[in-house]
């Protein structure tokens, strides 16, 4: 059953490890202490995360050791996936022409739509002081 | 011109039993189970890529989006992260020690696989209690909608593969787990190993963007 998996599961821990720890630091270095914008952070946290993924597919759940049936069944759906985010984009793209942008929520206390989460008077302080909790 | 064509047999085309034995064998070249698997694995990548999706558009086309590291505490999920790759990891030692008919290493290495799953779901349960006395429920706004959507579908998924390891602790202590015959010890890591490459996505996407 195993038969040609051979491979060191502690260097891939390794990398898992230390990649998980880079991403985090990624995260807050170019999230909430420098801001050289989006393309540098989502580029940087998107590269950690499909690495490790790939990692965890090809040595821990063997995949590089399969057949060719396995592959045919799996090799597709990212795809596939990519068609889907494709196909739903233009619910972005023409989020102009909805009546209210996507997120948009209805305040009770107001009585109207608010477009920005941040405006809204139901929010989480709000909340909590109804609820007791803090 | 005499013919020297044999006289039909009608067993050749219709053999008398209804059972014709092949001499391959007719099924997927790969153990039945393991084909199982990963068609089911096929599923849940387009399962989740849909909910990926839709966080995306949602995302993307609202007029605003909280910087998720103001609102969500990340060195605790960083550390939670780790404890699934860790459990990931202990998941491929019982299956090496299976594989080696180490039965006392293969049992050891699945508790404590079952261990880390259950410790990750204990952090995730005390992460939403914590959140739900903040306020911050599900109908509040969108992003903590598609944050319990896209991380409890795949708490539900740890708790579910957790039952699945436990099932497979209980018949790797019955002895049915041998060197030759481990496969459903795999099937379970398989599914393991799934969930745990699912959250190395989602904790990117939900926690880190």
């Amino acid at each position: 059953m195993s038969e040609g998996k051979h491979f060191n599961p502690e260097k891939i821990f390794f990398w898992l490890f230390l990649f998980t720890a880079l991403e985090v630091l990624w995260g807050y270095a170019f999230g909430v202490w420098f801001h050289p914008g989006r393309v540098v952070l989502w580029g940087g946290l998107i590269m950690f995360a499909v690495v490790k993924a790939v990692m965890i597919a090809q040595y821990f759940m063997h995949f590089k050791f399969e057949g060719w049936i396995i592959k045919a069944l799996i090799v597709p759906t990212p795809f596939l996936v990519a068609y889907i985010l494709v196909m739903i984009s233009p619910d972005v793209s023409r989020n102009d022409l909805l009546i209210e942008p996507i997120g948009s929520m209805y305040d009770d206390e107001d009585g109207v739509v608010k477009e920005d989460m941040a405006d809204l008077s139901h929010s989480i302080e709000h909340a909590s002081g109804e609820g007791g909790g803090h | 011109m005499s013919s020297a064509i044999p006289a039909y047999d009608s067993s050749v085309d219709a053999p008398v039993h209804h059972h014709p034995v092949y001499d391959y064998d007719s099924g997927p070249p790969v153990e039945r189970g393991k084909f199982a698997i990963w068609l089911f694995l096929g599923t849940e990548i387009m399962f989740f890529a849909g909910l990926i999706g839709t966080y995306i558009v949602l995302r993307s086309g609202s007029a605003s989006w909280p910087n998720p590291q103001e609102r969500l505490a990340v060195d605790i999920t960083a550390f939670n992260t780790f404890v699934l790759i860790t459990s990931s990891w202990m998941m491929v030692k019982s299956l090496f020690a299976a594989a080696k008919g180490d039965q006392g290493g293969m049992v050891r290495w699945l508790l404590a696989t079952i261990l880390g799953g259950s410790f990750f779901v204990g952090i995730q349960v005390y992460e939403y209690l914590e959140l739900f006395k903040h306020g911050a429920l599900p109908n509040v706004d969108i992003f903590w909608s598609t944050f319990y959507a896209m991380t409890g579908f795949h708490g539900l998924h740890v708790i579910v593969g957790v039952i699945w390891l436990i099932c497979a602790l209980v018949s790797a202590m019955r002895g049915k787990f041998t060197p030759n015959n481990y496969l459903g010890l795999e099937l379970a890591g398989l599914y393991w190993h799934f969930v745990d490459l699912v959250w190395v996505l989602l904790f990117t996407i939900v926690y880190l963007f």
